[in-house]
């Protein structure tokens, strides 16, 4: 278990704790310190000053090489005039383990990977998804027990992302890895995180389990890092809804309503955001007049909004989200 | 505003062992909005380059408003293409870029530029601070306004039938995306133009279209709606990348008239049965063709019709009357992923109600099944 992780100048008092067998998803925007934190975790910066211990050692005088660590980038780095095989031996022969040995271990981690009938090409005949499943499948040959993932799939597209993220959460089961993932994209840690991490100003903001902490956010900043679309401002003094609470049946007898001029709209099948200023004149129970600004709503499946038409859009006063400062 | 034929249009880069396009056939009707989407090296763009005429086919033939395209020079075609990145002339005005394609077929300048202004009005360059079209230079806009201005210049095109777009929303914030999308729409509407969309983005397909062409290695597996797409695929394929997240797909054998897995079983009607092969079936449902039962109910079931599931994490999607709604993920074993009211704490194992099924073999459809409720 990789234990105590508490970096220095961070206000959270509950440390956290990552269990064998789950994903920790940090989740944070652009020099957040996700990067950063993934770095020190493998032991290639100081700029983080905290402490960590996995088991009963702690992390922090050990060495890179030493660490049970491994880091995966967004950049696939796989030796170029390798071939797949040779890319995941790599670690292997750097420890010193016998050919017959290698082999056998190169084949199961090519099997892991779907790699096994790739293993005579060099890097640059494998499509994009392929070279970052090499690129994994080096750091599982490390044999660490923690394996940190710093946004690996930015470069690839979503299809694609959505088949490795299954194999990744397959792969932290079935090899009981700590397994840590940094990501700006809040689907992601929904669909992966056991716990998710919220980074914002090399700070935590908060963590927990991705239902508790999109159930109670504790700031503004919170709340949007757990949001695909921008929150609405209810009334530009603090109150938010979030796209996803707002729907087209009215929602109990205290539903609140909201007109929105409908400007656009977006559908992948599943879902529809669409998108307008809200330009009802209602107010919220406690009387304060709301914000004429760009609302988004997120619908179940593909509902018939057509763009001019004034949209009522229902949501539930509970739902409102208050904060004391953006 | 024409219609375009392509009948067993074939083509191969020169040296290439298999051809890039293979015998592909295709009707889009005169002001349809019509989307090419698939993953790289489908295709969509070399047929998008034939019909621009910037390549010219091995095989096959290609009409626009019912005249053969064969031997038409690009200028002479009637289309105009916009590309992923805006080409513009950054040392000419908003109006003289905007104006390009009339200035090159010798419109004097007075028409010219009213063309480009009544165009400009259309796109709504004021909303968006491009007002002064004469003295502003394209390199102070964003790449959203360039983009819309690399599409005016197209829309200026004279006696255009047919607008070319590939990935145009590539180099756009995300943010924006929505906005250009829906432009491009209302000018479309307003114009009754035909346009032919290259995208990798589903969403984007979706949204924009009357209708898709899916693609993979140089075919068309599947042309339809949006919504057919989504509830009839053709192909396993097309079911994996509509939708976000796909179709579910689970393997089961087809044993008599009964879709028969180690732990589940589901008689089919005869006719639909009748259709297929006896052997190996694969299942697709949506994230919202399953109910989910959970709790006691679910350790009391001995139903073979109820797919029993381990259940591995969830996703907030939304709200509704019962409360939060989004996905699980359950592997049954195979990963699959449910939209369902979630509770807290999430439960450890669940069974499936599968309400609607659409059966493939050899990844083709073979029918669609509906279960009903429970």
């Amino acid at each position: 278990m990789l234990e105590g992780l508490r970096l220095a100048g961070d206000d959270s008092s509950s440390s956290l704790r990552c269990e064998p067998g789950t994903i920790t998803v940090l989740l944070g925007r652009n020099r957040s310190g996700k990067s950063a934190l993934c770095r020190w975790l493998a032991g290639l910066t100081a700029s983080v000053s905290g402490q960590v211990r996995l088991g009963a050692t702690d992390l922090g005088p050990l060495p890179p090489a030493q660490r049970p660590v491994a880091l995966v980038h967004q950049a696939f780095v796989n030796y170029p005039h390798w071939t797949v095989a040779e890319n995941i031996a790599s670690p292997l022969r750097a420890q010193g383990v016998a050919a017959a040995e290698r082999r056998e271990r190169v084949a199961a981690i090519a099997s892991a990977l779907g790699l096994e009938a790739l293993l005579d090409r060099l890097p640059e005949q494998l499509s994009g998804g392929q070279q970052q499943r090499l690129a994994i499948g080096r750091a599982l040959a490390k044999d660490a027990r923690v394996l940190v993932l710093d946004e690996p799939f930015v470069n690839l597209d979503y299809k694609l992302r959505e088949v490795l993220e299954q194999e990744l959460q397959r792969l932290a089961r079935e090899r009981g890895l700590i397994l840590l993932y940094a990501s700006s994209d809040p689907r992601e840690g929904f669909a992966l995180g056991d716990q998710v991490v919220l980074l914002d100003q090399d700070r935590v903001l908060q963590h927990g389990a991705p239902t508790a902490v999109y159930a109670r956010p504790r700031s503004f900043t919170a709340a949007t890092l757990m949001s695909e679309q921008a929150l609405n401002a209810v009334d530009g003094a603090g109150a938010w809804l979030r796209p996803e609470h707002l729907a087209l049946e009215p929602q109990g007898e205290d539903s609140l309503r909201f007109v929105m001029r409908v400007a656009g709209t977006e559908t992948n099948g599943n879902q529809t955001f669409v998108h307008g200023p809200c330009e009802s004149a209602t107010t919220l129970p406690d009387g304060r007049a709301e914000d004429q600004t760009l609302w988004h709503a997120r619908l179940r499946g593909m509902p018939a909004v057509t763009v001019g038409e004034a949209l009522t859009l229902h949501a539930r006063p509970a739902d409102v989200l208050r904060f004391a400062e953006r | 505003m024409a219609a375009i034929t392509i009948e067993a249009l074939t083509f191969s880069y020169p040296g290439a062992a298999e051809p890039t396009l293979d015998a592909l056939s295709l009707e889009i009707a005169a002001g349809e909005a019509h989307a090419l989407l698939g993953g790289s090296g489908a295709g969509k763009t070399t047929l998008l380059n034939l019909l621009s005429g910037l390549l010219q086919p091995t095989g096959g033939t290609l009409r626009l408003g019912g005249r053969s395209l064969a031997g038409v020079a690009p200028g002479a075609r009637r289309t105009a293409q916009v590309f992923q990145f805006p080409v513009l002339y950054d040392r000419l005005s908003l109006l003289d870029n905007l104006t390009m394609p009339l200035r090159a077929r010798g419109v004097r300048r007075r028409p010219r530029n009213e063309r480009g202004r009544a165009i400009a009005t259309q796109l709504e360059f004021e909303a968006l601070g491009m007002a002064d079209l004469e003295r502003m230079r394209p390199g102070v806009l964003s790449l959203y306004q360039k983009q819309l201005l690399a599409i005016g210049r197209a829309l200026a095109t004279p006696r255009l039938e047919l607008l070319l777009l590939d990935e145009p929303l590539t180099a756009v914030q995300p943010s924006a995306k929505w906005r250009l999308r829906q432009t491009l729409k209302a000018v479309q509407a307003e114009l009754g133009m035909t346009m032919v969309y290259v995208t990798h983005d589903q969403t984007e397909a979706l949204t924009f279209a009357d209708r898709v062409s899916v693609m993979r290695d140089g075919v068309i597996l599947q042309s339809a709606p949006p919504r057919d797409l989504y509830e009839r695929p053709a192909h396993t394929y097309v079911g994996h990348f509509i939708g976000s997240p796909g179709l579910n797909l689970i393997d089961a054998e087809l044993v008599g008239e009964t879709l028969v897995r180690e732990d589940w079983r589901c008689p089919l009607p005869a006719a639909l049965a009748q259709r297929c092969t006896p052997g190996p079936v694969q299942l697709g449902f949506r994230p919202e063709w399953a109910q989910v039962i959970t709790g006691a109910a679910a350790e009391r079931a001995a139903d073979a019709a109820l797919l029993p599931a381990a259940v591995a994490g969830a996703t907030v999607q939304g709200r509704d009357a019962s409360g939060d709604y989004g996905l699980l993920a359950l592997s049954v074993p195979e990963p699959v992923r449910v939209q369902t009211a979630l509770s807290r704490p999430l439960p450890q194992r669940a069974l499936l109600h599968l309400t609607q099924l659409v059966l493939f073999q050899d990844d083709i459809q073979v029918g669609l099944f509906s279960g009903g409720e429970s």
